[in-house]
């Protein structure tokens, strides 16, 4: 009798744990007519071909693409709003303050010698926030109806593997819920990696999180990271008024992938904007007192200590994979001592139908990374192929000047032993950036010094951003600098002088 | 010839059609519609080709494929040797090839021819259904014509683009006198470049084979049958680098390309040219290749966490426990009695009893109320009643079946019909359950043979800790089996 009332256990479905989508992915048709029997069980996790833990980048790009595909898809999301670290609280909103800062530091010093003299300028900040704020539930809500419209079901709860194929969700209204999944994909994201000795409060210790929220311009302000993110939040508030210092343990800014002459050329613009860096600084000690945090540094290679003191101080020493209650440990995943889960080159984890995809995994933590992942692994499922070419992913720092670049950097090809030359045109050449009185910055290209093969381009300019758009297509393409040098570039614009670094790569530049 | 290429038959697709099929290659699509593709490659201009070849620019450009027109005989203009029998073959109709639905199509079913040969239509008439991997759709008619003739038929399963499907005439062209043109080039598509034995299409009822098996040797020593073929623009350096060094279409299209998808690399035509080392392009594109994928090769797992409270949870929940060791249990039991106990029966009763339905039987038995085993799991009645504190289940049916061994002398087989035994219950034939519930029932399938009167060990195989319960099952089949057969039957 009692029987009846207990969940009855999922019948146990012929599960083909073999290599192949095809296997892994049956006609919809039957899931339809398998779902039909079972319906009535109020308590039955019901199944979908497709489950997708995590509404990032990565989690809804593949949530609309398998909904396109005909799949049945469901994904689950915890946040509250779908878009995950790049649309809440990373790329996004901090592209809105980097430009609106921008134009506010402009106002106050740029547009007089343009002719443009404005009278009292005001920073309202909670403005400044409040239309940050507004884009971000703009673009939420338009990934929401995307997934809506492209038939995928978007469930608001925390997920956890329970079994192979079953994620158990904490609903965030409260209750529980299951669902199986034919495949899953983990699609959980990144968090930001916790300076040991500092208690993260968001406040006062901030990470990107807090930077791109906090509720009056700080004094004095120290981030501790001189990567993308930590020039972005530094850029930002340097804008607004705040002292800021970088401290860098590496001996260049901008991280391993920025090739080290346009960091150095970076390094040097960012400066004359107002920013201090301490480069080969290591942080060895952090202190929060009530009116000021004092952080030790000292040499990275080892020197005399030195006292920081900041009312903010940015943590962004990098981001780390995200797996927490995920319940991998009753499915058994394995991550790799970076936390990152274990993957095949299909984006499979040891238990062949749940794959992996983002920056929970290997590779760039980029979001159009995790875009493109999610596309292949979605066509792995329907397919059994899909393209993702990790040699020409973009990179774009969005401060001002922005740094761009895609391919391989000086260092890296000298410790590949490759021989390459690099032609390089700076926008000071360029009759656009001229008009534009923004003229700061270069584009380096770099090829084989034997094919003439594009095997990197870095740029540090106004609107690198787009126009590495052009270099990334030409190493998808394998072109050489020849062939960009010979395609037509509309005149004038900053393009020209991508075009024109490719000439004195191959020959000589018509302009410089 | 023309019409091998995939640009022809785009001819007779509607643009609407191709704009829904082709968002991103429409550009493409209409420059071959439009001017000819012959003239829009520039490859093409400085090649001597074929004289079919400049036909098909003369139709496409027109609109008119079979009548010499004004506008675009540019390119026919340039070509040597025309022959001018051949071109009125050429004129008299015109093959109509696979085409390609999407750029990735490389061949396609023909589902449903929409006209019969004979029949005319006019443009934006519906000529026929294509099926590919990803959707079905229809072909249109461009222009007004007659359908001469179906080379593949429908259901027409994996035509490569570029192969003809069908032969189209002008509307007031005689169909009797008309002449069957030549087919064209073999398909340029890659695959037929990587399989170039593959025997073409077979030529329909009609058609005569020598004619196919002709125009399949011609495409196959075009040079744009070659592996290297650059079908695309070439690349601008490429293009600049072969005019300058006076490198024609036909050697390009020999040289080793390295670059994605086979595209020709300045690298390459430097190498073929000696300027460089003629191995570093193909060395160059392995190392780009190998950064083209997430390097996982050097994985170094994740230690082992100690201090958390979960690890002991994912040592045991993870995998299925592998299968508990597993014990013998067996037993000796004299089937004496019971073959006493048959004989009897079939002297009195005039009923042959198989040894069978002795074993089973007493099997059946001794399965009832068994000790439990210390492995089960208790069901949710139980768990329920246990929680109430009501009664406590300490016996459940086993499901053992013997093994059985002769040691003594074996019996000779009993010949004899059985009719009775193998007749099955139509109430499990109704429910289906016919088979599943007879290999249970009657676990032992022998007649006689492999079996001895006297010795015989019953032996089962169980999980370690169920000895007990297997032992006491043994015992019972011993019981009934070697004291009161008889009683098991009657």
């Amino acid at each position: 009798m009692l029987r009846t009332l207990l969940p009855r256990r999922a019948p146990a479905r012929p599960l083909v744990t073999q290599f192949g989508a095809a296997n892994t992915f049956g006609p919809s048709l039957g899931v339809s007519a398998g779902q039909r029997w079972r319906r009535g069980y109020a308590s039955e996790a019901d199944e979908k071909d497709l489950v997708i833990i995590g509404g990032g980048v990565a989690g809804y790009v593949a949530a609309i693409k398998a909904g396109q595909a005909g799949l049945k898809v469901a994904c689950i999301e915890k946040r509250g709003s779908l878009g995950g670290t790049c649309l809440n609280v990373g790329c996004i909103p901090s592209k809105s303050l980097l430009n609106n800062s921008h134009l506010y530091h402009q106002i106050l010093h740029d547009t007089k010698k343009r002719g443009i003299e404005v009278g009292d300028v005001q920073l309202n900040l909670q403005q400044f926030m409040k239309a940050k704020d507004q884009s971000v539930e703009g673009l939420t809500k338009g990934v929401e109806y995307l997934l809506k419209k492209n038939g995928a079901e978007y469930i608001k709860g925390a997920g956890a593997f329970a079994d192979e194929h079953t994620v158990q969700i904490n609903l965030n209204e409260g209750g529980e819920r299951s669902v199986r999944g034919k495949n899953i994909f983990i699609a959980t994201g990144s968090e930001s990696t916790p300076f040991p000795g500092l208690t993260i409060d968001e406040k006062r210790v901030i990470t990107s999180t807090g930077a791109i929220a906090l509720e009056q311009v700080p004094k004095k302000m120290t981030v501790i990271g001189g990567g993308i993110i930590g020039l972005e939040m530094a850029s930002v508030w340097s804008r607004l008024g705040s002292e800021v210092t970088v401290v860098e343990f590496l001996g260049q800014i901008g991280g391993p992938g920025m090739d080290a002459e346009i960091a150095k050329m970076t390094q040097k613009i960012l400066a004359k904007q107002g920013l201090k860096f301490k480069l080969n600084t290591k942080v060895a000690s952090g202190d929060v007192g009530s009116d000021a945090i004092d952080l030790k540094i000292e040499a990275a290679k080892g020197g005399k200590e030195e006292s920081l003191d900041a009312d903010v101080v940015l943590v962004a020493i990098g981001r780390r994979p995200y797996t927490a209650g995920l319940g991998l440990e009753n499915v058994g995943l394995e991550t790799d001592e970076r936390g990152r889960l274990v993957i095949d080159h299909q984006y499979r984890t040891k238990i062949p139908h749940i794959r992996a995809i983002g920056d929970v995994t290997f590779g760039p933590m980029l979001a159009h990374k995790a875009e493109e992942e999610a596309v292949a692994a979605v066509e792995y499922v329907t397919k059994a192929y899909g393209h993702v070419n990790y040699g020409a992913i973009p990179s774009v720092m969005y401060t001002y000047p922005e740094v761009a670049w895609v391919g391989q950097n000086e260092a890296e090809l000298k410790a590949a032993g490759v021989k390459y030359k690099v032609g390089t045109f700076p926008f000071s050449a360029n009759s656009r950036a001229k008009t534009n009185l923004d003229t700061e910055g270069m584009v380096k290209f770099i090829a084989d010094a034997q094919t003439d093969r594009i095997l990197g381009i870095h740029i540090v300019g106004p609107n690198a951003g787009e126009m590495i758009a052009e270099g990334t297509l030409a190493l998808e393409y394998g072109a050489s600098t020849e062939d960009v040098g010979r395609t037509c570039h509309a005149h004038p614009t900053l393009a020209e002088a991508f075009k024109e670094a490719a000439m004195v790569c191959y020959d000589k530049a018509i302009h410089y | 010839m023309g019409f091998g290429c995939m640009k022809g038959s785009v001819f007779w697709m509607s643009r609407r059609r191709l704009s829904a099929v082709l968002p991103t290659g429409m550009a493409v699509i209409r420059r071959m519609t439009f001017c000819g593709c012959d003239t829009s490659q520039p490859a093409m201009t400085t090649r001597p080709k074929a004289l079919a070849n400049s036909v098909h620019a003369i139709h496409l450009g027109t609109g008119r494929p079979w009548r010499p027109a004004s506008s675009c005989v540019v390119t026919a203009a340039a070509k040597p040797a025309r022959n001018t029998a051949e071109l009125a073959a050429a004129l008299a109709a015109h093959n109509f090839a696979m085409p390609a639905m999407s750029p990735t199509m490389t061949e396609g079913n023909i589902s449903k021819w929409k006209l019969k040969e004979g029949d005319s239509f006019t443009a934006g008439d519906v000529l026929l259904e294509i099926e590919t991997d990803k959707a079905q759709m229809d072909v249109e008619a461009q222009d007004d014509g007659v359908l001469a003739k179906i080379m593949q038929g429908d259901g027409s399963k994996s035509v490569q683009v570029g192969t003809r499907i069908a032969v189209m005439a002008d509307p007031d062209d005689d169909l009797s006198s008309l002449e069957i043109p030549p087919e064209d080039s073999a398909p340029e598509s890659k695959k037929a470049e990587e399989k170039p034995s593959k025997p073409a299409p077979s030529a329909e009822p009609g058609v005569p084979k020598t004619e196919s098996s002709k125009a399949q040797s011609t495409g196959a020593n075009k040079p744009e049958g070659k592996p290297r073929d650059q079908k695309y623009p070439l690349y601008p350096s490429v293009q600049h680098l072969l005019n300058e060094k006076g490198i024609s279409d036909e050697e390009a299209s020999k040289i080793p390309a390295t670059g994605p998808n086979g595209r020709l690399l300045k690298g390459d035509v430097l190498a073929y040219l000696g300027s460089i080392q003629s191995d570093y392009p193909k060395k160059q594109a392995q190392r780009i290749e190998k950064l083209s994928h997430l390097d996982l090769s050097n994985i170094k797992a994740a230690p082992p966490k100690t201090s958390e409270a979960k690890k002991p949870a994912p040592a045991t929940r993870p995998e299925p426990p592998p299968p508990p060791p597993e014990t013998q249990v067996t037993v000796h039991i004299s089937l004496t009695e019971v073959l006493r106990c048959q004989k009897r029966i079939r002297d009195s009763l005039g009923i042959d009893l198989p040894l069978s339905a002795f074993v089973a039987r007493a099997v059946e038995l001794a399965n009832e109320d068994l000790p439990r085993s210390k492995l089960a799991k208790p069901t949710a009645d139980e768990l329920f009643n246990a929680v109430l504190g009501l009664n406590k289940v300490k016996a459940s049916r086993g499901h053992f079946s013997p093994q059985i061994m002769a040691l003594g002398p074996p019996l000779t087989p009993v010949s004899s019909a059985r009719k009775t035994a193998a007749k099955p219950d139509p109430y499990d034939i109704l429910t289906g359950k016919a088979s599943s519930k007879g290999a249970k029932r009657t676990p032992v399938a022998f007649e006689g043979a492999g079996v001895s009167a006297s010795h015989n060990t019953f032996s089962i195989t169980v999980p370690k800790g169920d000895e007990k319960r297997a032992k006491v099952f043994l015992e019972r089949v011993k019981t009934v089996l070697e004291a009161e057969p008889g009683r098991l039957v009657l």
